[in-house]
């Protein structure tokens, strides 16, 4: 009776987990989404307590685990997002780790027969899921704040390396599920010992600006982690809701990679970085590129009607959200339309961009995805390209010989002029040459992102101030 | 929107340069009825940045409107004797070719001094005996009509700025000409149909009299031999009249070449038919180093409507209406046919502003004053330099460019193309081949409980597949920081392992993964409020 109580409390749960991701759909609806997750989190977390035991003992770990939480998250800075995301997966790795050791060492079910192999096979497949994403988690975490090289770092024969670990794991798992005694025990660390390594070596080989699939791929791995501990634990709760966030970080990996027109494989396996300087095949480009002042963008920005704004990865480093914001209002404010340009892959993570914006108090109804503006950009008057770079190539559309033909790219060339906000020459992530930058309607401004914002909104607003009162009618 | 603030590296660069600067003389044009100017004040400030002095001809600007009072404001020192310019000048900027100067009763080509530089239109293939000239002067000429029409060269392509403009003119020039309005509206006074506008000939004119005739109201067709144009006419809001006919005319450089018999025949049966239905036929086409295909009849004129209007744009390269007369607007049974050769001048002051830029990028790439060179290994000064310290250079070598609008809009269905080259055979049953023996698997050797709890995780992994679909893009990082609040119920795992013996390692093991999946939980729902909170229309 008592068990149909938590039973039913877990559908409950399952379903309220369901209507959060749902409501996450709009963000009207969004808020009232994660507040419907924390509601189900509340109700499976009584109906377990109510059946387990040791209080002292989980009062310790959970008011350690909220209090830890909520500084974390309340101090976290928004270009931050991607190490908090990373450094979280983690924690459900090792959880999920953690779990199947002690699941391993005092099953909560008496079992005989098929079903001991058959648990031992989930609890060898949830310990791997759960030290891979454990390991991959805290090296993404390391690459997105710099500890080690962001570039892919590919060990010499890395192929036969992991091959090989692969094997090594697989053999692991036969004195694990048939042997007695301690035996079982010592392939199981062992395994996680190795499972372990191979997850570092498999971020190491992942360049940086591969990290947005590779967290979505390890947010679905904690997923799966999750759902891999349900069947240890004859927990349909715990599998619904590991397949739940399995398959979002299935989708978001998926969008990422078709933003890069790249496959799933083609990530994992190699970074851009290898391809690109091996085969050097991409149209070399010769020609001057045109570089231009404040002034001169002030100029433009105050004749323009329509403006678009492209941002990447570069204004999240330079930190230049708020002053871009700025601009913006400033603009809109004389009656201009302003909006942006989001490119799916833009930033380290999936709608990194958004984030930073919204935190810059950019209203999200301006800020549009490449799809919904792309058809627009011909009619614009002056695109700001701020810290992109190969989200907006024009050779991944007219070169079939570049590395990124075929990558769905914003068509800023479109526009009247474009300006390109960029510390240097240099070309993006993909080791591509921009032709972009030698057209003859794209200026280049040269200079760190913030300072060369921070200029034009200060001479936009000490030349533009009269202009806002007509915009109010 | 050009004229930008004096910055601090471009101030430095004039005061540096000013003893011993290099002069730019800009004469006033003698061919009759030319009004444009090779300068204008704003572009004559440009080449002051570049670190030129400019002097230019008393009443140079005064067709276009530009006095002289405006270039001396703009820096320029004022001269009044064409003599002296030409004597003074180390750079001539003019916009049509040397001809026999009027009033000083001596050929331009003879005041250019040697070891001087005169850029202005040449068109050395119809010029050979000017070219020999002003050889034998052992000066430096560059004509803009050769600047090879590369993407790297646009901003130097004077032919296009000047044929933007002549496209823009052509569709006033037959407004003006044309008794009804452009667009269409219904008054109270009874009904104006909209005009019909067909271009033939979309290339820069071309697509600049489609834009216009567009934005004046009219329903404009545009046909064009390369297909490529299509999505250009029809991005302006024009139709694109189609031969269903597989033959594509894209040549060199983005011209058109020339079509074979069949092709021709058919397009001219679709003229014939459109001459009947349209109020005013805009011609531009044609064909490099050859005279302008004639693409309109004397019938398809007789066809057309009384007061209607042919303006024919290739009427200098012999016409592309049969009864064109260059330079004239004549009337052919009550069609205004009109030809003039002189469109861009007919718009001075804007032909001058683009042709000055185009000259101030040009000078740019020359090094400015300061580096002022020919640079001979540079593909676009090669191809434009026609005479080189006395040298005829013209013709260039061959150099293969690609037309700049097939690359960008051709390459596109190939890059697709490959990207949908459908997959091998293999490749398709890969999956099937893999999950087939698992299920049978599965279903032979797998335990009861086992089998429910997997029915349960498919079909949670279908629905969480449908559900997460729906997400806004916009939200991808509050779904990400909310899925990792929600994977933290793995503390259920922890939980149910805690028991009162603290020394067990079950409990040990359960309590840190309690813990970490409480860090999870509070971490995630927390930054994931914080971040939605920010999320505001």
């Amino acid at each position: 009776m008592e068990n149909n109580l938590v039973t039913t409390a877990y559908i409950v749960a399952s379903a309220l987990f369901i209507l959060s991701l749902a409501g996450l759909s709009q963000p009207e609806t969004a808020k009232r989404g994660n507040l419907l997750g924390i509601l189900g989190m509340a109700i499976a977390f009584a109906a377990t307590a109510a059946i387990s035991q040791g209080y002292p003992i989980q009062i310790g770990s959970i008011g350690l685990g909220v209090l830890i939480g909520v500084l974390a998250a309340s101090r976290v800075a928004m270009t931050d997002m991607p190490e908090m995301v990373a450094l979280l997966n983690s924690f459900v790795g090792l959880a999920a780790v953690l779990v199947g050791f002690a699941e391993y060492l005092q099953p909560s079910a008496a079992l005989s027969g098929g079903d001991v192999i058959v648990h031992r096979v989930e609890i060898f497949v949830g310990v791997f899921i759960g030290i891979v994403t454990f390991t991959g988690s805290i090296i993404a975490v390391a690459k997105l704040r710099g500890w080690v090289p962001s570039r892919a770092v590919l060990l010499p024969a890395r192929h036969v390396l992991t091959l090989g670990m692969l094997g090594a794991i697989a053999a692991l798992g036969v004195p694990f599920l048939t042997a007695t005694g301690d035996t079982p025990l010592i392939a199981l660390g062992a395994m996680t010992a190795i499972a372990g390594i191979f997850g570092i070596v498999i971020v190491m080989a992942i360049g940086g600006a591969d990290m947005a699939v590779v967290i979505s791929l390890l947010n679905s791995y904690s997923g799966l982690a999750s759902a891999a501990a349900g069947f240890m634990l004859n927990n349909d709760l715990l599998i619904i809701t590991g397949a739940l966030v399995g398959s979002s970080g299935a989708i978001l990996s998926y969008i990422m990679c078709k933003g890069m027109n790249r496959s799933f494989i083609n990530v994992v396996l190699g970074g851009f970085g290898e391809t690109a300087s091996g085969s050097g095949k991409a149209a070399a480009i010769e020609g001057s590129a045109t570089s231009t002042t404040t002034g001169e963008v002030v100029d433009l920005l105050a004749n323009a009607q329509s403006v678009v704004i492209v941002p990447g990865y570069g204004m999240a480093v330079a930190q230049a959200q708020h002053a871009v914001a700025e601009i913006t209002r400033l603009l809109r404010g004389q009656g201009k339309q302003v909006r942006f340009g989001i490119h799916p892959v833009a930033g380290r993570m999936p709608g990194h961009m958004n984030v930073l914006l919204a935190e810059a108090n950019v209203p999200y109804d301006i800020v549009l995805e490449m799809d919904e503006i792309n058809d627009d950009l011909t009619a614009t008057d002056v695109v700001l390209v701020i810290g992109a770079n190969d989200t907006v190539n024009p050779s991944a559309k007219n070169d079939p010989t570049s590395p990124i033909a075929g990558m769905p790219v914003m068509e800023v060339w479109e526009a009247d002029t474009v300006v390109v906000l960029k510390r240097g020459m240099s070309s993006g992530y993909a080791g591509v040459e921009n032709p972009l930058f030698f057209n003859d309607n794209t200026l280049m401004f040269f200079g760190d992102a913030k300072t060369n914002v921070n200029a034009i909104l200060a001479q936009l607003s000490t030349t533009n101030v009269p202009a806002p009162a007509l915009s109010a009618a | 929107m050009t004229i930008a603030a004096p910055q601090e590296n471009t101030v430095a660069v004039v005061a540096d340069a000013a003893p011993t600067a290099l002069k730019v003389g800009i004469p006033k044009e003698i061919f009759a009825g030319e009004q444009r100017v090779a300068a204008t004040p704003d572009t004559a400030k440009k080449l002051q940045k570049l670190g030129f002095e400019v002097l230019v001809e008393t009443q140079a600007g005064a067709g276009a409107s530009f006095t002289d009072s405006a270039y001396k404001a703009a820096g320029c020192t004022i001269v009044t004797d064409p003599a002296s310019l030409w004597q003074a000048a180390d750079v001539v900027l003019k916009v049509r070719s040397p001809q026999h100067h009027p009033t000083l009763d001596r050929h331009e080509a003879d005041l250019l001094k040697p070891d001087t530089t005169l850029v202005s239109f040449i068109w050395p293939a119809q010029n050979p005996e000017l070219l020999e000239q002003m050889a034998q002067q052992g000066s430096t000429v560059l004509a803009m009509d050769s600047v090879p029409r590369i993407s790297r060269a646009q901003k130097l392509d004077a032919l296009s700025s000047m044929a933007n403009i002549g496209g823009y003119r052509a569709v006033i020039e037959a407004a003006s000409h044309f008794g009804r309005c452009f667009t269409g509206q219904i008054t109270a006074a009874g009904k104006m149909p909209p005009a019909k506008v067909m271009v033939i000939g979309v290339g820069v004119a071309g697509l600049a009299a489609i834009g216009a005739a567009k934005s004046l109201g009219a329903i404009v067709k545009a046909f064009d031999t390369r297909l490529v144009v299509k999505e250009q006419v029809q991005s302006l809001g024009a139709e694109f009249l189609e031969l269903h006919f597989e033959e594509d005319g894209s040549g060199e450089g983005g011209y058109a070449k020339v079509m074979s018999p069949a092709f021709i025949a058919a397009e001219m049966a679709l003229f014939a038919q459109q001459a009947k239905d349209v109020d005013i036929i805009i011609t531009t086409a044609l064909i490099p180093g050859k005279k302008a295909p004639l693409l309109i009849t004397q019938e398809m004129v007789k066809s057309m409507k009384p007061g209607s209007v042919v303006v024919d744009l290739a009427a200098e390269q012999g016409g592309n209406c049969e009864v064109t007369e260059p330079g004239q607007v004549i009337s052919h049974n009550g069609v205004t046919i009109i030809g003039f050769t002189d469109l861009p001048s007919r718009m001075a002051a804007q032909a001058s502003q683009l042709y000055g830029n185009n000259l101030v990028h040009l000078l740019s790439d020359l090094g400015g004053a300061e580096k002022f060179g020919i640079d001979m290994e540079d593909q676009v000064i090669r191809a434009t330099t026609v005479i080189h310290n006395g040298q005829v250079t013209w013709p260039p070598p061959k150099v293969e460019a690609p037309a700049p609008a097939p690359s960008t809009q051709s390459a596109t269905p190939t890059a697709e193309a490959a990207v949908a080259a459908p997959k091998p055979w293999y490749t398709q049953l890969l999956w099937p081949v893999l999950i087939g023996p698992a299920c049978v698997a599965i279903g032979l050797w797998a335990p009861a409980s086992f089998m429910t709890h997997l029915t349960v995780f498919v079909l949670a992994s279908f629905l969480g597949w449908k559900v997460i679909w729906d997400v806004s893009p916009s939200l991808h990082t509050p779904l990400m920081s909310v899925t990792n609040a929600i994977s933290g119920i793995i503390i259920i795992g922890g939980m149910l392992q805690i028991s009162s013996n603290i020394a067990s390692p079950m409990t040990i093991l359960g309590a840190i993964a309690l813990f970490l999946g409480t860090v999870n939980i509070a971490g995630g729902f927390m930054v994931s409020q914080r971040m939605l909170n920010m999320f505001h229309k």
